[in-house]
């Protein structure tokens, strides 16, 4: 019922927003990513104060990184799903943190891992890497394999040592 | 950071920390300035792992994400598998998967117990909590044959159905705890010294819950009914009768507490479940897992991990491997910005207290 009346009014303030409302219980809104925080902030004011989520998928064939927001509510088993697209050229987007408080951390965790900037947040220092100079690891050109054969073959045995 | 303020590091080695997971603390005298949690002692980047894996592969990769309670995580990852393959399970399958669950969830909250009567120097009610779990590892190993992993719930149902005579077992269990549960009181719960320690400590208040993200039971600490298997039940949850305990004060104290009653509700959900089991099958077939391609699509899917709750986000780009999977771990919000918002101001001898109430798992955050 909530699903139906909040994305009418998404389908009249933001034109461009392409939604997909077949799953139950769930809002996939696709926009543009100028429009992305705007959003955020009109869900905000309809209550939709609960932010679950930021996942980031690296599209690399598309050469596009997606951010996913997951938005919900307390008493509401409605989960809307923001989706936006940035240039993997120019990974930069404006941060979250004065609609969502809790956006920091994930921001945080998606710099780190795949490297993108967000305007506006200021602690960005790595969460779970250390001295970590290879490109970010989570992008789809990163090779796990290659960097385990590199890193810990180069590392002599117990034998080699001696 | 001024001349009086002091840097001191709690963890990973301090006997005060449970498990591999530090936090820089700014002390001034006894009292906290500044904390910055620091995970990354047990990343091992599942999620990027899970990308070179088929579907069926991952799951050994999925329930090491929690040590604890790992069968939430075969949940959450089998269920998104089957929104996207669109695989219905079996009736029966589902009122095990529901036993399961909540089994884990019991051996999850005495863990729990342990490490908070622990912390208190209540070693009697520790070890009691700790010998009543291994008691569950003992069903999960008769049944899954794995004792901590088990690598049971798979998409389309269980590997396995139960063996002759299991639903017996569980039932003497359940009364040999429920037994337990009045001296459990009155040693842990009711004792003036677990009062003294808790009230008041690690307090969060309903909009900061919100504001950070919390989930769990340090949102039904203060007092809002949120449990997704009620919201959006999955497995059996719609055909059992539980309640969603609450309580209002947000302090470690009332978190224990929803726990504690928690239990009761897990006892009771297992029950309902042996006495509804319906007869049929326990699992779909599925195909070969080399050759499934699960066709192109993205879902979100939840459940309520005895942590709070385990959402995953998975995109399928139409090959036999997942093309993204990214977890969203309930400690991860309680192990990052929530502890660093209640360690400031607090005590140094609160620390531990504040981190095993909000019941934060480091390989959760990590991942």
């Amino acid at each position: 019922m909530m699903g139906k009346e909040i994305e009418r009014e998404i389908k009249i303030l933001f034109s461009d927003a392409v939604i997909d409302s077949t799953e139950k219980n769930r809002l996939k809104i696709r926009i543009k990513k100028d429009l992305a925080i705007y959003l955020l902030e009109f869900l905000k004011s309809r209550g939709f104060n609960y932010l679950v989520a930021i996942s980031c998928v690296d599209w690399i064939k598309e050469g596009e990184f997606e951010l996913v927001y997951q938005i919900g509510k307390i008493d509401d088993p409605l989960r809307i799903m923001v989706k936006t697209r940035i240039s993997r050229d120019r990974a930069e987007f404006k941060s979250a943190i004065n609609v969502y408080k809790n956006a920091q951390t994930y921001e945080r965790e998606i710099h780190e891992l795949f490297g993108i900037r967000f305007e506006g947040n200021p602690r960005l220092i790595p969460l779970f890497l250390e001295n970590w100079n290879d490109i970010p690891p989570f992008r789809k050109d990163f090779d796990t394999r290659k960097y385990v054969k590199e890193t810990f073959e180069g590392i002599p045995t117990l034998e080699e040592s001696k | 950071m001024s001349r009086r303020e002091l840097e001191l590091y709690f963890g990973p080695q301090h006997i005060g920390m449970v498990g591999n997971f530090s936090i820089t603390l700014s002390v001034e005298g006894d009292t906290i300035v500044e904390a910055r949690a620091n995970p990354g002692y047990l990343h091992r980047g599942f999620e990027k792992l899970m990308e070179y894996r088929n579907w069926v592969q991952n799951f050994p990769m999925v329930c090491r994400m929690n040590v604890v309670e790992p069968d939430s995580m075969e949940m959450v990852y089998a269920m998104a598998v089957e929104k996207l393959a669109e695989i219905d399970v079996p009736e029966r399958a589902q009122y095990i998967r529901t036993i399961v669950l909540e089994l884990s969830r019991l051996a999850s909250h005495l863990f729990g117990c342990w490490a908070y009567a622990n912390m208190l120097g209540l070693d009697t009610v520790a070890q009691w909590a700790m010998a009543y779990r291994d008691f569950i590892l003992d069903l999960f190993e008769e049944l899954m044959g794995g004792r901590v992993y088990h690598i049971y719930i798979c998409p389309g149902g269980v590997r396995r159905d139960l063996p002759q005579g299991f639903e017996d077992k569980v039932m003497n269990f359940l009364k040999a705890l429920g037994n337990h549960v009045p001296e459990f009181d009155a040693a842990f719960f009711n004792n003036r010294l677990f009062y003294e320690r808790a009230k008041g400590i690690g307090k969060i208040s309903r909009e900061e819950a919100i504001e950070l993200g919390a989930t769990g039971q340090v949102l039904r600490a203060v007092g809002l009914q949120y449990d997704i298997r009620k919201i959006e039940p999955y497995a059996a949850y719609a055909n059992v009768n539980f309640d969603v305990p609450t309580r209002e004060d947000g302090d470690a104290y009332s978190r224990i507490w929803v726990i504690r009653d928690e239990m009761l509700q897990s006892a009771s959900i297992i029950m309902q479940c042996l006495e509804k089991l319906p007869q049929g099958k326990v699992y779909k077939r599925t195909p070969n897992p080399f050759k499934w391609n699960i066709p192109a699509g993205d879902a979100y899917v939840r459940v309520e991990s005895s942590r709070g709750e385990l959402g995953l986000y998975l995109v399928s780009d139409g090959g036999n491997k997942p093309y993204r999977v990214h977890f969203r771990t309930p400690s991860f919000m309680h192990g990052i910005p929530i502890l660093e918002k209640l360690l400031r101001g607090a005590n140094i001898s609160d620390v531990g207290n504040i981190m095993i109430s909000l019941y934060v798992v480091a390989p959760e955050i990590d991942r």
